[in-house]
């Protein structure tokens, strides 16, 4: 510890620091851990397949996004568009007419 | 005694070294001897911070070795305009931490029982060793936070600024925990010198 230094202190403690490194240095051998580490990083992929997923991720969903569009419009194209059938009989136009009474009724007696 | 802290990206190593950042690019390129120089270069800082964490020196060294491949996978989100040491020591942290919670915590009796194997000693190596063996105890009770801090702060070199991205807090708290754990470990230091 260095006399002049008070807890406050920004500088590093260089006695305390150094007391602390020798009680903190590993006992065991440092090449051996380092090549511990090398081997499992050689067995490590380098690109992982959740991070090649996520890569593609994006790019999938705007493929599908893409594909599920044409797709609808093929389809829609596909099929024959049905033609609003408009009626001249007036006796059918009436019928259609003839039920809004009813509702009517039913919606004011609550039943 | 009394060396400055040595940091491995600050500057101390030989002028041909190839930086940081530059091992880092070449690493996310596949390159495992790059990442293995990385290795190399901060293997006795991880194994440190670990082991403060830890306090079992293989504990900390399996936790340092998960950090460095957790990095290694990891290595396509680091920003290489930021120094690496710190965003490397937020890993180790994190994987220590994570040990600590995942194992059932060992007495300090058998840190104790590691310090004093392999026979007889020299009287001067031995109350080294009880000295040291005294400061890890001291170490090991102070919150895990303020062991990171002094540890990062006092061995490793790094800046206020630096440890509080480490631990994800604020620069006031990072001094705050660093005045508080060196009051605690000089009062031990000072104790020791009027002892012996």
């Amino acid at each position: 510890m260095t006399e002049s230094q008070t807890p406050f202190d920004h500088r590093p403690d260089a006695r305390l620091g150094a007391v602390l490194r020798e009680a903190l240095d590993a006992p065991r051998d440092r090449a051996a851990f380092v090549a511990r580490v090398v081997a499992g990083a050689a067995r490590t992929p380098a690109h992982p397949v959740e991070h090649l997923l996520a890569r593609w991720a994006a790019r999938g969903i705007a493929a599908a996004a893409a594909a599920a569009f044409i797709a609808g419009l093929v389809i829609g194209r596909a099929r024959t568009p049905v033609e609003p059938s408009v009626s001249d009989d007036p006796g059918a136009m009436i019928a259609d007419v003839q039920t809004e009474p009813n509702l009517l009724l039913v919606a004011a007696t609550g039943r | 005694m009394g060396t400055e802290p040595q940091r491995p990206s600050g500057g101390a190593r030989n002028p041909g070294d190839v930086g940081d950042a530059a091992l880092v690019a070449q690493a996310r390129g596949g390159d495992r001897e790059a990442f293995g120089t990385l290795v190399d270069r901060y293997a006795d800082q991880a194994r440190r911070v670990a082991r403060a964490v830890l306090q079992d020196p293989d504990d900390a060294d399996d936790a340092a070795q998960d950090a460095f491949l957790a990095a290694l996978v990891k290595l396509e989100q680091y920003d290489s305009a930021r120094p690496f040491g710190p965003w490397l020591m937020r890993i180790v942290a994190n994987a220590a931490t994570d040990r600590r919670r995942r194992r059932k915590v060992r007495s300090a009796v058998s840190l104790d029982e590691g310090l004093v194997a392999g026979g007889a000693r020299p009287d001067v190596l031995a109350e080294r060793e009880v000295l040291l063996g005294r400061l890890r105890t001291a170490l090991a009770e102070l919150p895990e936070r303020r062991r990171i801090a002094v540890v990062l702060f006092d061995v490793e070199g790094y800046s206020h600024a630096e440890i509080a991205q480490v631990l994800g807090i604020p620069e006031g708290t990072v001094r705050s925990e660093v005045f508080h754990a060196r009051r605690k470990l000089r009062a031990l230091l000072a104790d020791w010198r009027d002892d012996g």
